[in-house]
């Protein structure tokens, strides 16, 4: 039996799904999937997408809620087995993959009982089972390859191909088509790996139907047929894009639910660069990393270093920041010229901070807010006689900074691990804003937070600027350059190729 | 008015004290049920008096390993400490005179100093590192005292009675201790060790220097074992043993994995094991009495530290640092 291409082949009606009676998580939500599409659902973290994807896999129940199935209504499914003979499977966001294993052994990870024969497992059966698919789908890797060896947008394809399989293992009729969820699959990638994974999943459409999870504007815009917007867990807006012509600021309007603020789309609030250089690199160089790294950075000035994975973006910045030490050339600092092999908070001292948005790198996860504020900025809440904490001050200073980066959490003694990514985002930034280094390093400040969270970072920082704080940006979003850098460097292979203004950055961009 | 508005506050700080230390209904609960069982031998002025003995010596054995703990490393130089600085006490007495028991702390100072350096420079796992220390110097110990233990009776006089029923210990142990808790909680020393232990790299970009924090969380340990023991030493008898007992290097263990501090670091801390020895000097006393054969005693013990391990793990999330 065949669905004809309009009916819906998955349908969820009406769900709704509370925690601990009082956080309404979801609220009378409906979707569907129609065979062979893409479907986009968006919204801000905290906007229930996660809960959604979590029902319909079995992970959470809903309170209240219809699936249909190929027009039959069905059952939730109670785990995530349950959801494959629905048809349905996830590719999380991370962590899905283990690194350790072979391609084949990664792909019928659990299911092994099909391939098991006098208790002994059919290696060549598998492995050959395992090529067809990976065929099929136009994965480029070998079975016998170890996951880790793969690149990383490789190693979602592999996941995806795994998703699709452990459908067909559990459902016996071929013609299926399987319902993949991918919970922001582009997250962990660069801007290359991302482009290419769009297409490969484009190329797939013809073999499943796909839920796209993602926060991401202009992604969702390019490669999903429909989209569904999310805010405070209820379904805000939906759009037929093959239809509707709509902006990235409709878009933008529907999710955060208000209007854009000026940073985004007009850069020009920044230049107030003065002549006083704080930080000059003169032929930096490590082996195997960079090479011959030379630029002034002045007061209040943003650098960028933009470039793709691998090209020693990172390792430059990371240098700076006293995490990496370097081999040849001079790095003066306030015009004092520093050691190769400085500890970080030697250079702290300095006036050197280094942000990190990888999340749970800077965070202590089981602290409370306020500790968190407080880490880097303890020499300003001791007493002034003897070095002990003064409680009150440090609530104080905690208080101010969650009221300024508007960091949506009950209180300021609540523990970091329950903040949505956002918060705990602004969390990291805030207390880099109260401590005001002289310069400030960001990498990937905004890796993995949603739009909303994203203007207020940028807020924030560009006033940590114009206060006179200078800062180095390396970032993945090529958006984040315009908004926040003066100059970009654009660095390859370590070595710096061209220096660009905003103007010129965004031309380049563009073609 | 405002009365009633306190009696509102009341009970959610009860709750919340509750449910950051479960180990208060433990206690609670072992008092009502040993009073039932022994009614003439457990409420006796006698026997409350020894729970409190048995509280100093794990209390202060326990002080420094649960610095330790709050970075995730463990300590068991502890009694290595005890055994070596007691005949270290006894051989230098013919010449240092009274002094001599100042050696103790100089000893500790000097094994927590090397410990850390030790650690930073190799950065090996500081549970093989201390064990193998611990019997290293209970080797140099019986080197030393020739195979006989050796009691230097002069110090008797610092534990000597002063209140009837009150352990003189206990009342030399409260200074040192508060000093640990205040280190822990209201200076910046603390703050970076439940940073390191709770997230290494995150302190690392806090421009904390791990490193010199590493070695002073160790030789604050050894420091303070090195002083407990100034009071302990005369408490346990004013004699060294020169054979090493796994119960002394368990039970003060036991104290602090019972007082929820968690193996894995960032939370927990002296404060947290006061608690923790004062309710297995409790169990300990209550077994005792129950005139149960002393390897029944140890297998129950053993349980108590597999179970308060796995509750103290499991409740991670739950609990604060306190």
């Amino acid at each position: 039996m065949v669905t004809p291409m309009d009916a819906s082949l998955l349908e969820v009606k009406g769900v709704s799904k509370t925690f601990d009676g009082v956080v309404h998580a979801l609220d009378d939500v409906s979707i569907a999937v129609r065979q062979n599409e893409i479907v986009g659902v968006v919204g801000e973290n905290g906007a229930g997408k996660s809960t959604l994807m979590k029902i319909l896999v079995g992970v959470y129940s809903p309170d209240k809620g219809e699936l249909y199935y190929r027009g039959r209504k069905v059952p939730f499914p109670y785990n995530p087995k349950e959801a494959a003979k629905r048809g349905i499977s996830i590719v999380y966001q991370e962590k899905g993959v283990i690194p350790h294993l072979k391609v084949y052994q990664f792909l019928f990870l659990g299911y092994e009982d099909k391939y098991v024969k006098f208790s002994r497992l059919q290696i060549d059966k598998m492995k050959k089972r395992a090529s067809q698919i990976l065929e099929e789908l136009r994965v480029k890797c070998d079975v016998e390859d170890f996951m880790y060896e793969l690149p990383l947008s490789a190693q979602k394809m592999v996941e995806i191909a795994r998703a699709i399989l452990s459908v067909r293992l559990e459902r016996t009729d071929a013609d299926i088509t399987p319902i993949i969820i991918l919970d922001e699959p582009t997250a962990p990638l660069t801007v290359e790996e991302s482009r290419e994974l769009s297409s490969d999943i484009l190329d797939m459409k013809k073999n499943a139907s796909f839920i796209f999870v993602s926060h991401i504007i202009p992604e969702v815009m390019e490669f999903t047929d429909r989209v569904h917007v999310l805010r405070d867990g209820k379904l805000v807006a939906h759009y037929d894009l093959s239809k509707e012509k709509i902006t990235e600021e409709d878009l933008f309007r529907a999710i955060v639910g208000r209007e854009s603020s000026e940073y985004i789309y007009k850069p020009e609030v920044k230049k107030v660069v003065s002549e006083e250089v704080v930080l000059t690199v003169k032929n930096l160089t490590k082996n195997g990393c960079y090479y011959d790294i030379s630029f002034d950075l002045h007061k209040s000035e943003c650098i960028g270093i933009f470039g793709p994975a691998g090209s020693g973006k990172s390792e430059i910045i990371k240098t700076i920041a006293g995490l990496i030490s370097f081999e040849g050339g001079v790095l003066i600092v306030k015009g004092q010229e520093v050691k190769a092999d400085e500890l970080p908070h030697v250079r702290l001292a300095r006036g050197i901070g280094y942000f990190s948005g990888e999340t749970g790198k800077e965070l202590f996860l089981n602290w409370p807010i306020v500790k968190n504020i407080s880490i880097v900025n303890i020499e300003k809440i001791l007493r002034k006689f003897i070095p002990v904490i003064s409680f009150n001050a440090e609530k104080k200073m905690a208080e101010k900074i969650m009221k300024k980066m508007r960091i949506r959490a009950p209180s300021i003694n609540t523990d970091c691990y329950s903040l949505s990514g956002g918060s705990k985002q602004k969390v990291s930034v805030g207390k880099w804003f109260e401590r005001s280094p002289d310069i400030f390093l960001l990498e990937d400040p905004t890796i993995g937070i949603d739009v909303g969270a994203r203007e207020d970072i940028y807020e924030t920082t560009l006033e940590m600027k114009k206060s006179g704080i200078s800062m180095i940006l390396i970032s993945d979003d090529p958006k984040e350059y315009f908004i926040l850098c003066d100059k970009i460097m654009l660095v390859k292979d370590g070595r710096i190729q061209k220096v660009l203004s905003p103007d010129e950055f965004r031309k380049v961009m563009a073609a | 008015m405002k009365i009633v508005g306190r009696n509102k506050l009341i009970t959610p700080v009860i709750f919340q004290t509750l449910k950051t230390h479960p180990v208060i209904l433990a206690l609670i609960a072992l008092f009502v049920i040993f009073s039932g069982l022994y009614p003439e031998r457990f409420l006796t002025p006698l026997n409350l008096s020894s729970i409190l003995k048995q509280f100093v010596e794990l209390m202060l054995f326990a002080l420094g390993p649960s610095i330790v703990l709050v970075i995730g490393s463990l300590d068991l130089s502890f009694v290595g400490i005890w055994m070596l600085g007691g005949i270290l006490v006894w051989l230098l007495m013919p010449i240092l005179g009274m002094f001599s028991i100042l050696v103790i702390p100089l000893l500790g100072l000097a094994t927590g100093l090397l410990i850390g350096v030790i650690q930073v420079k190799v950065k090996i796992p500081s549970f093989i590192l201390t064990l193998g220390l611990l019997v290293a110097y209970w080797g140099l110990t019986a080197v030393l005292s020739g195979g006989y233990p050796r009691s230097v009776r002069q110090y008797a006089f610092i534990t000597a009675r002063l209140i009837p029923y009150l352990p003189t210990a206990f009342l030399w142990s409260i200074p040192i201790i508060i000093v640990a808790v205040f280190i822990i909680k209201c200076t910046r020393i603390g703050t970076y060790l439940y940073a390191i232990g709770s997230n290494e790299e995150g302190a690392h970009l806090a421009g904390i220097n791990v490193d010199k924090y590493r070695i002073l969380t160790f030789t604050l340990s050894g420091l303070f074992t090195g002083i407990g023991l100034i009071i302990l030493f005369p408490h346990l008898g004013c004699t060294a043993p020169i054979e090493l007992k796994l119960n002394n290097v368990i039970l003060p263990l036991v104290a602090i994995v019972l007082g929820g501090t968690p193996l894995v670091g960032g939370s927990g801390g002296p404060q947290r094991t006061i608690l923790g020895a004062l309710t297995l000097a409790v169990v300990y006393r209550g077994l005792y009495l129950s005139l149960l054969h002393p390897a029944t005693i140890q297998l129950l013990v053993g349980l108590l530290l597999i179970i308060s391990i796995v509750v103290s793990t499991r409740g991670l999330k739950g609990v604060t640092i306190t």
